[in-house]
């Protein structure tokens, strides 16, 4: 091979070397986010949407946070923006549709939520939809302790009963939801209600036996998430004891238990007082010899 | 001791005696050590514990591991001057004022470190107006406070007798000491009614420091045993805390009792029928010592609960295992197999074996306190990685160091101005012998 011909095939050779590095040094490749948007109603008010991420890491799923979601009312348009959002490490963002929105809300029974994630470093580009009915749901007791829910849908610019969908009735507790009874569901009837009998007659309250009472639609693909609350004086009365201003082991230092007083300071004069038994014992002693001192 | 050593002999050899060459090395290089220990304290004054590697995991580092050591040490006072002296054992009177002084010293220092520890010392003024007596700290410092107390009276009435002896050599002492003599007991004419008061105050210290003792080192285990951390949330905290403090006041001992023995020339006093009973006592203790510890260690791991798993198995065969099974075998194990042996228990072994009791017992005391620090029951969120490790800053090692320098200044200091074996009692049992 001619010299020439050689430094061509090196650097052919070398060429080739770069070109299989920069093609192994791609970058990784980028994972799949999926997207679930949840609609709620609270007491009959102002819709919210909570939107999830998760992504599969290790075969399993895992929430992302820092996912920048655009939810949009019925279409991707700038006019159609719910919230512009981003989740939080749980892998959740929240978003109530803003008054702009009013009047294309209230125009019609029946809408669509669309949430849209452009992709970034990480992950590739998602999208999510959800479709929903208007509803609403209302509560009522009587003074036997029956509680009647009832559970209404908008159709042809008019509330309307709604059969056949699943509700709690239940108690609202400090971390969870107590069932009024012992049944745990209940289903309404042609009226679109569901009672149910109060049987939780002990059932500590506030400082005047109230309790919140809370009917609920969970994760209906037709109605979403629907619950109304209610406050009844069925529970009994509950008077929070405060024990911060009494004597007790965890109180201030003017508040220490008398029995803890008595057992320390009696514990603390005694060996003392030895001791300063003691002491005098050498002040005696310092006498005698002082004495001693001056007779001689 | 030596049976028949005339009294003017005895005088003669236990009089505090000037330092020799070694002497003034050792004090040279122990004040060298306080120095740097100064130095490092006031770069933590003036930039604040940032200085120190304590965060928010370990907020308890070698400091509070030193104090708790000093504290441990301390009982040796009780100990050998109280219990041998109430139960009638006169083989330990030539040991009894390196106990006390022993005590004396260390627990003045577990003092002074609770005080660095607080990083502001003005602070400890807080505890005063604001100290709850519903708080393990605030019994801490009342027994304390009793047991230093206690032990210096401990310490003074049994060296008035000495006192006088002191005075009658004017020119060795020098005029400056013989003020300070004169100043400390020149009062003392040993007449039969200042020997009584004396007698019966001694005996009351020696009754009332071993409660105090044992409630010293009982509150100090309830420093961690009343908060609910893996390693710390025992029932039997008191009592093993108690079997430590004991075989490192013992270790303690049998080193200061060698080291004066060589460099005062004592041999005719602390003899080898001292370290062999010395090395007994030890042997006792360390099985003791070792059975409170199998309790607290191979029980937890037993059940190896979740939340404890990291903490044990840090210890066992994770980041602490070297200093874990340093403590165990150097400080416990080895010292009870060499002690069994006849030829373990001669002077040179058991100094070396002393050694090894202290050193491990200081390792023990870290082990007890850091790595509990560093596995809360309830981790933190969000903190930096480095929390949750802990090697103390060269500030830290000074102001330690620095510390247990002090306390052997101390202890030097002592054994130059006043003798370190009680010549009183020495003489008054030798004629009780020869009776």
């Amino acid at each position: 091979m001619k010299p020439s011909n050689k430094k061509l095939a090196g650097l052919l050779s070398l060429i080739f070397l770069l070109s299989c590095y920069a093609t192994f040094s791609q970058e990784a490749p980028k994972n799949d986010v999926s997207i679930a948007i949840n609609y709620f109603i609270d007491n009959n008010q102002v819709p919210h949407l909570l939107v999830k991420t998760k992504s599969k890491v290790d075969g399993r799923f895992k929430p992302v946070g820092d996912i920048n979601i655009k939810l949009f009312l019925e279409k991707d348009t700038a006019g159609a923006l719910i919230a512009n959002m981003t989740t939080n490490g749980k892998g959740e963002a929240t978003a109530l549709i803003p008054p702009s929105l009013k009047d294309r809300w209230k125009a019609s029974v029946k809408h669509s939520f669309l949430a849209v994630f452009e992709g970034n470093k990480k992950y590739e580009p998602a999208k999510a939809d959800l479709a929903m009915s208007r509803a609403k749901i209302l509560l009522d007791t009587s003074a036997d302790k029956k509680i009647t829910a009832t559970v209404w849908e908008m159709k042809d610019a008019s509330w309307k009963p709604v059969k056949g969908v699943e509700l709690k009735i239940a108690i609202r507790r400090l971390d969870a939801d107590l069932s009024v009874n012992e049944k745990p569901s209940f289903t309404t009837d042609s009226l679109g209600q569901a009672s149910a009998d109060f049987k939780r007659d002990s059932i500590p309250g506030d400082a005047k036996g109230n309790i919140i009472l809370v009917a609920k639609v969970e994760d209906n693909d037709q109605y979403g998430n629907l619950s109304i609350e209610q406050t009844v004086p069925w529970g009994t009365t509950y008077l929070h004891e405060n024990t911060f201003n009494r004597r007790t082991l965890f109180a201030t230092r003017n508040k220490t238990p008398l029995w803890l007083l008595l057992m320390a300071y009696s514990i603390v004069i005694t060996v003392w007082g030895i001791l300063v038994f003691l002491v005098i014992g050498l002040f005696r002693i310092r006498k005698l010899g002082q004495e001693i001192s001056s007779s001689t | 001791m030596e049976n028949s050593i005339p009294t003017q002999k005895i005088i003669q050899d236990l009089l505090p005696q000037k330092f020799g060459k070694s002497g003034k090395i050792w004090t040279g290089v122990l004040i060298a050590f306080c120095l740097v220990g100064m130095f490092a304290y006031y770069r933590q004054l003036r930039y604040g514990l940032v200085v120190t590697s304590m965060r928010d995991y370990a907020s308890w580092g070698i400091y509070i591991s030193n104090f708790v050591f000093f504290v441990a040490i301390s009982l040796v006072g009780s100990l050998i001057t109280a219990i041998f002296r109430l139960a009638d054992v006169h083989w330990s009177t030539p040991l009894t004022r390196i106990a006390e002084i022993i005590a004396v010293s260390a627990i003045f220092f577990a003092s002074v470190i609770i005080i660095v520890d607080m990083g502001s010392p003005e602070r400890f003024y807080n505890l005063f107006t604001h100290g709850r007596l519903q708080s393990p700290i605030i019994w801490d410092v009342i027994v304390i406070t009793t047991y230093f107390f206690i032990s210096i009276l401990l310490l003074y009435f049994p060296l008035l007798p000495d006192i006088k002896i002191l005075l009658r050599f004017k020119a060795k002492a020098g005029t400056a000491m013989y003020k300070f003599y004169s100043f400390l007991g020149s009062f003392w004419k040993g007449t039969p009614e200042q020997f009584k008061i004396s007698e019966r105050a001694i005996n009351i210290l020696c009754i009332t420091i071993i409660p105090v003792a044992f409630c010293i080192h009982t509150v100090t285990s309830w420093l961690f045993a009343t908060t609910y951390r893996p390693g710390w949330d025992s029932t039997n905290f008191g009592a093993y805390f108690i079997s430590g403090a004991f075989l490192v006041g013992a270790g303690g001992v049998v080193v200061a009792m060698y080291v004066f023995r060589k460099a005062y020339h004592l041999e005719k006093y602390i003899t080898p029928l001292h370290f062999e009973k010395m090395a007994r006592i030890v042997v006792l203790l360390a099985l003791l010592y070792l059975y409170f510890n199998i309790n607290e260690y191979l029980v937890p791991a037993f059940k190896m609960k979740k939340p404890e798993e990291a903490h044990l198995n840090d210890l066992f065969s994770g980041e602490f295992a070297p200093l874990f099974w340093f403590a165990i075998i150097v400080g416990m194990l080895l010292p009870i197999i060499i002690l069994l042996f006849k030829k373990g228990r001669k002077p040179l072994p058991v100094f070396i074996v002393g050694v090894m009791v202290v050193v491990g017992a200081w390792f023990k005391r870290y082990l007890i306190v850091t790595p509990t620090l560093l596995h809360p029951f309830l981790p933190m969120s969000n903190v930096p990685n480095s929390y949750r490790h802990y090697f103390p800053s060269w500030e830290e090692w000074a102001i330690a160091l620095g510390s247990l320098a002090g306390a052997m200044l101390v202890i030097t200091i002592f054994s130059r101005i006043f003798p370190i074996i009680p010549i009183q009692e020495t003489i008054t049992e030798q004629h009780e012998t020869e009776q």
